[in-house]
């Protein structure tokens, strides 16, 4: 492919990685308020609510995230045509975010339970509720744990979120897929890989960016 | 001011406390020594709910906020109450337990903020006043992990005067301190006792409870075993196994 060729499709594949781009940090923001309430879940002495989250996350860690695509894109309308989500954009955000849910969910329970079991007892001891104690001392103690993995997490999702093009969802592997096939040539695939590694360099970067921010009491 | 009534308490088969009974005056400093494993934290902290008791009853300032036969709860206390009745209590402990991702003020003030809802003003101010009477006002900015043992032990018992407890429980404060260390933290604590504080302390230090106390308990094996003033309990011991714990640590 010619460079001038390229130049002319350039465009479109920044097109398609803003698309990415967005698909990936909205999934893991709805993926990280569900992936909370199921952490929360997990550790409540309620037996009912631990076994449901934990049969959500079980579900959704165990299965294909292509499978999980299918059925919500093609599955959902047959069961009822009530539950046709309007358009590909709804059903590749709710796809991806039940699915980072519950990786996050396991990510932020493991936080939660490292953090020393003394924070707990010192929040009850001067009166603190679960609620308190829980919203002002364990889980501001574990933001600076989650980064790591939320990190991966999210790393993991942005190249995952390239199944979404089975459903014709425009971003960037479905452009560079419609470039191909136009031009009857693999050569677009680099570009789009090198595409790719840029914007997982750049959570990368910001992660680590993050993680020194959050270091200052230790 | 506390009073505790046939207590038991048991992980599994195993019995830590064996018909407890204790009772604690306004302004009293009691004192609780023995060996490791006797029982003493376990005691301390059923005060507080942070241990449930197997059965027994726990009165703390003439309520009841524990009765239990086998295990079951004899009274309905509401997690609001518990609250409440925890925040009339002051708890300081071995490990200190600061909020590491909070300055020194900011874990003054926390609970007295969130708990009781003080204006925020009000209770900086007082929150000063404390760090002043602990000697560490010049590191209120500061993050605890910059701080010495010793130095974070007091900004612990600072925050538990934060909230204006009526008792303050005391969990071998000195216990993870270099030694250097412990001075700094026992005069803090000594000071207190002359304030009138009521206060029950666990501890290793013989010295403190000689000197402070007004009343000494022996525990061994989760009972206790004698109780009576610091001359006494220290000079002329009557059971054979203080005798010989003493033996060892005096």
């Amino acid at each position: 492919m010619s460079w001038e060729k390229f130049m002319t499709y350039l465009p479109s594949l920044l097109e398609g990685s803003v698309n990415t781009i967005l698909l990936t940090i909205v999934s893991v923001m709805f993926g990280a308020v569900l992936g909370l309430f199921l952490a929360l879940g997990r550790l409540s002495k309620n037996k009912a609510v631990d076994r449901v989250c934990w049969f959500y996350i079980w579900v959704f860690r165990g299965t294909p995230l292509l499978m999980q695509l299918y059925f919500i894109y093609y599955g959902l309308p047959k069961i009822s045509e009530s539950l046709t989500l309007p358009g590909q954009w709804p059903s590749a955000l709710l796809a991806l975010s039940l699915n980072s849910a519950a990786y996050l969910a396991e990510i932020i329970r493991a936080a939660i339970q490292s953090i020393d079991k003394g924070q707990m007892e010192a929040a009850k001891a001067l009166g603190m509720s679960y609620k308190q104690a829980m919203t002002r001392i364990i889980i501001p103690q574990s933001y600076r744990r989650l980064i790591p993995p939320v990190g991966n997490e999210l790393i993991a999702l942005l190249k995952d979120s390239s199944l979404v093009s089975i459903m014709g969802m425009i971003e960037l592997m479905k452009i560079t897929q419609g470039i191909a096939s136009r031009e009857s040539s693999a050569a677009i695939y680099i570009p789009a890989a090198a595409l790719y590694l840029v914007m997982t360099t750049l959570f990368t970067y910001i992660f680590e960016k993050l993680e020194k921010k959050y270091s200052v009491y230790e | 001011m506390i009073k505790m009534e046939k207590v038991c308490k048991s992980f599994g088969p195993l019995e830590v406390l064996k018909n407890i009974d204790l009772e604690v005056k306004k302004g009293e400093v009691v004192c609780i020594i023995g060996p490791s494993g006797s029982g003493k934290s376990t005691l301390l902290r059923s005060l507080n709910h942070l241990e449930r008791i197997t059965s027994g009853r726990v009165y703390i300032d003439g309520e009841l906020i524990d009765e239990k036969v086998d295990g079951k709860d004899q009274i309905k206390i509401s997690h609001k109450k518990v609250a409440e009745i925890c925040a009339e209590l002051g708890m300081v402990f071995q490990r200190f337990n600061l909020f590491p991702h909070m300055t020194v003020l900011e874990n003054v003030i926390e609970a007295p903020i969130t708990v009781r809802n003080l204006p925020r003003q009000d209770t900086v101010n007082f929150a000063i006043e404390l760090l002043k009477k602990v000697g560490l006002e010049d590191k209120k900015d500061e993050y605890p992990s910059r701080l010495s043992g010793g130095q974070q032990q007091r900004v612990a018992i600072a925050r538990a005067l934060a909230m204006k407890p009526k008792i303050m429980l005391f969990d071998e404060p000195t216990s993870a301190l270099d030694p250097e260390l412990v001075g700094e933290v026992l005069s803090v604590m000594k000071e207190l006792a002359r304030e009138g504080m009521t206060m029950v302390v666990v501890t290793h230090e013989m010295g403190f409870a000689r000197e402070v106390a007004s009343r000494v308990i022996f525990m061994d094996k989760g009972e206790i075993l004698e109780e009576a003033a610091p001359d006494e309990i220290f000079s002329n011991p009557k059971h054979e196994r203080t005798k010989s714990f003493l033996q060892k640590v005096l």
